[in-house]
């Protein structure tokens, strides 16, 4: 006992005195609007918080007096951190918060008050300086702009040039989800290689690029489910017949897909532009290798068209610098260079329109085949068709995977199979 | 005969063999994983030998993160709070065990029932107290609200009671103060439960997240699990530098549990049985 004493005081002291010296005091200073001041805090992840920090420098030169120091989570660590803090009436939030499009209208239905109303502060002189798909992804129900539009992730076919070289097959002539399967049918003879990779049981990704190609999702605006609709029935009857033909590769989420891009397993993967930047980071021995053409449509000359992914900024409304987290925003997301910035670092693809113009955007590719793809991304954006994120939509998704493997996997039939999907959806939303 | 009792052996072997090396080769492939760069975790057939790729994973999870700070971090956090914890709850332990007072059951009792209130509920008001407080981005704010483990003072409880009361009363008798007497004679004699106890707050705090991750806002405050979290990225994950993270918070603690499992065991069942 008389040697632990000691040890243990020491530890008390050590303890007391590491806490001591740290005071995590908001500075209350702040601005007007017209001369924003004081210190802001911005969450993202991953290369958007990168980008995020990159931008301070220029941003600092416009707005001297404002401090913005950036915080760097994953995805999922900065919604249960947000989710909490806007429980706890605005504890603990940053000044500006990154959010993917899909998680704005749960997040706006959750919190109704939680975030500023952006065209109060002047954004909506803006508005026309984006494509609508993307404004229509950051207005809530009334049409009052909620965030700030950043990257999108127009949708196109990833394929692999050698398979279909080897197979013969011409992607010019996939002009319809038809001719896709042929396509598959033909290269899976020729190289082995399955036709594209589905989490059969966990994600409904392609199922959603189809329905948006036809220009809905699993709600409309009023809030209808559209799960049996004429749409979905096409949709999931392409996806069957993929897995009919056995042209599915059935692995396990984002991994998965990963693993199948790198091992060569497949011969395509239809996924947003965004995708780009994994393929030539994890897949760097298969430079030349890929290419990209547009997603099929459902018939000749119909859309082919879609959008997957893409994230915007938000003020929670209870900062207390309103008016320097807006200047951070508003420059953030208007201004060219920083958008083309966060572009070719990190292939994060804007959706302010002038940046299409930009050289860098329209240069040939060497890793994909030499070919312009982002061009190819950057000439649809206008044509992506509009769609409703519902708040439910994270329930619509997860209702559709359990579907998809109901029907692959166990053989349901198609339109019984999406009316259940509905009906148990309704009940579940009236819960 | 013999044979046959041999060959029921060797079947026997052979069958945990096989579950030896189920149960380890997760951990070789972490390890291996750390040591190759992250496109080839996907080769198939897999890689079954340690690449060349330690360093440059290392080097590249320390720039992201810093390796040293965060390594101190969490093993500050987890000492401090697993020698205060362990004091506190064995002290706590010890006064339900030896002492009667009046509510002794009752209280002993709201304690246990703590236990079921799921962590999630105290999650929001708990952080709000953080907050205002302004203890948000510090050691105390993990340390502190967790100190007084439910779990382990029930432990305590258990094993302490096994103590005869006569030790305590000889010591009384010898002119033993409380303290002194809880600090010389009772804790040696529950040593084994204390080292079950210490493992076991220490391991809960090693690995815990939630609580930390929504605490935590810096970088440089982060702990092993809350930066392991953070490399996972939206479109890009490093996976070399995620199995080098993984191995190097999941070694400390196969160490100790290595050194301590005898302890650990004993001190599981201490409570169980009363001589």
């Amino acid at each position: 006992m008389k040697k632990s004493l000691p040890f243990i005081l020491v530890l008390l002291l050590l303890f007391v005195s590491a806490c001591s010296n740290k005071s995590n005091g908001n500075e209350a200073k702040t601005g007007d609007s017209d001369h924003p001041s004081g210190t802001i805090t911005v969450w993202g992840w991953d290369v958007a918080a990168e980008t995020l920090k990159l931008s301070v420098e220029k941003f600092k030169k416009q707005y001297p007096d404002v401090e913005v120091k950036v915080e760097d989570f994953s995805s999922g660590d900065l919604y249960e951190k947000l989710t909490v803090g806007m429980a706890a009436r605005g504890s603990g939030l940053p000044d500006v918060v990154l959010m993917e499009d899909e998680r704005i209208p749960g997040y706006i239905h959750q919190f109704p008050d939680g975030f500023t109303k952006l065209d109060k502060l002047g954004y909506d002189k803006f508005k026309d300086e984006f494509n609508p798909a993307k404004i229509a992804s950051v207005q809530d129900k009334e049409g009052n702009l909620i965030a700030a539009p950043w990257d999108i992730g127009p949708a196109g076919v990833f394929y692999r040039t050698d398979y279909f070289e080897k197979a013969n097959v011409d992607p010019e002539s996939i002009k319809t989800w038809d001719d896709y399967i042929e396509a598959g049918k033909k290269i899976k003879d020729a190289t082995g290689a399955k036709l594209l990779p589905i989490d059969i049981a966990n994600y409904d990704g392609v199922f959603h690029m189809m329905l948006q190609q036809q220009g809905i999702s699993y709600f409309d605006k009023e809030g209808n489910i559209l799960l049996d609709s004429d749409e979905a029935i096409r949709a999931m009857e392409v996806i069957k017949s993929f897995h009919e033909n056995d042209l599915i590769l059935n692995n396990s989420g984002w991994d998965g897909i990963v693993t199948a891009t790198v091992n060569g397993s497949v011969a395509t993967v239809p996924y947003g532009v965004w995708y780009a930047g994994t393929i030539m980071d994890q897949a760097p021995d298969l430079k030349g290798k890929w290419d990209v053409f547009y997603l099929p449509g459902f018939s000749e000359g119909g859309t082919r068209y879609a959008n997957v992914g893409g994230s915007s900024l938000l003020i929670p409304s209870y900062s207390k610098n309103q008016s320097a987290a807006y200047a951070f925003v508003e420059f953030f997301t208007t201004d060219e260079e920083t958008q083309l910035l966060g572009f070719e670092k990190f292939g994060l693809f804007p959706s302010l329109n002038k940046t299409y113009e930009s050289p860098i955007l329209n240069e040939n590719s060497e890793y994909f085949n030499n070919s312009p793809i982002f061009k190819k991304f950057a000439d649809i954006v206008e044509q992506v068709p509009e769609i409703t994120l519902d708040e439910n939509y994270a329930r619509g998704s997860s209702m559709m995977s359990n579907t998809q493997a109901a029907i692959l996997l166990e053989n349901k039939k198609v339109e019984p199979a999406l009316k259940d999907a509905k009906d148990q959806l309704k009940n579940e939303i009236k819960e | 005969m013999r044979s046959s009792k041999i060959s029921s052996k060797i079947w026997i072997y052979v069958l945990l063999l096989v579950g030896v090396v189920i149960s380890i080769a997760p951990f070789y492939w972490m390890i291996v994983g750390s040591t190759l760069k992250s496109g080839e975790i996907f080769h198939i057939p897999p890689k079954i030998l340690p690449g060349d790729h330690l360093a440059e994973n290392f080097k590249s999870f320390n720039d992201s993160l810093g390796i040293v700070k965060i390594f101190w971090n969490s093993l500050f956090i987890a000492v401090v709070f697993t020698v205060l914890s362990t004091l506190i709850c064995s002290m706590a332990g010890y006064a339900f065990a030896k002492f009667r007072f009046r509510g002794r059951n009752l209280i002993f009792f709201v304690i246990l029932c703590s236990l079921m209130i799921p962590y999630q509920v105290t999650l929001i008001p708990l952080f709000e107290m953080m907050v205002s407080f302004n203890w948000l981005n510090t050691y105390q704010a993990i340390i502190l609200p967790s100190l007084a483990s439910p779990f382990a003072i029930y432990l305590m409880r258990q094993n302490m009671k096994a103590v005869p009361d006569s030790l305590i009363e000889a010591s009384r008798v010898d002119g033993a103060g409380e303290l002194r007497i809880f600090f010389t004679v009772i804790l040696p004699v529950v040593r084994p439960a204390l080292a079950a106890v210490s493992i076991f707050l220490f391991m809960s705090q090693w690995n815990s997240l939630i609580w930390p991750l929504i605490t935590l806002n810096s970088k440089e405050m982060f702990t092993l699990p809350v930066a392991l979290s953070s490399l996972i990225g939206m479109a890009r994950i490093d996976y070399g530098q995620v199995m080098l993270g993984t191995a190097l918070s999941t070694i400390p603690i196969m160490i100790i549990f290595l050194l301590m499992q005898k302890h650990f065991i004993s001190g599981i069942l201490g409570g169980s049985v009363k001589e």
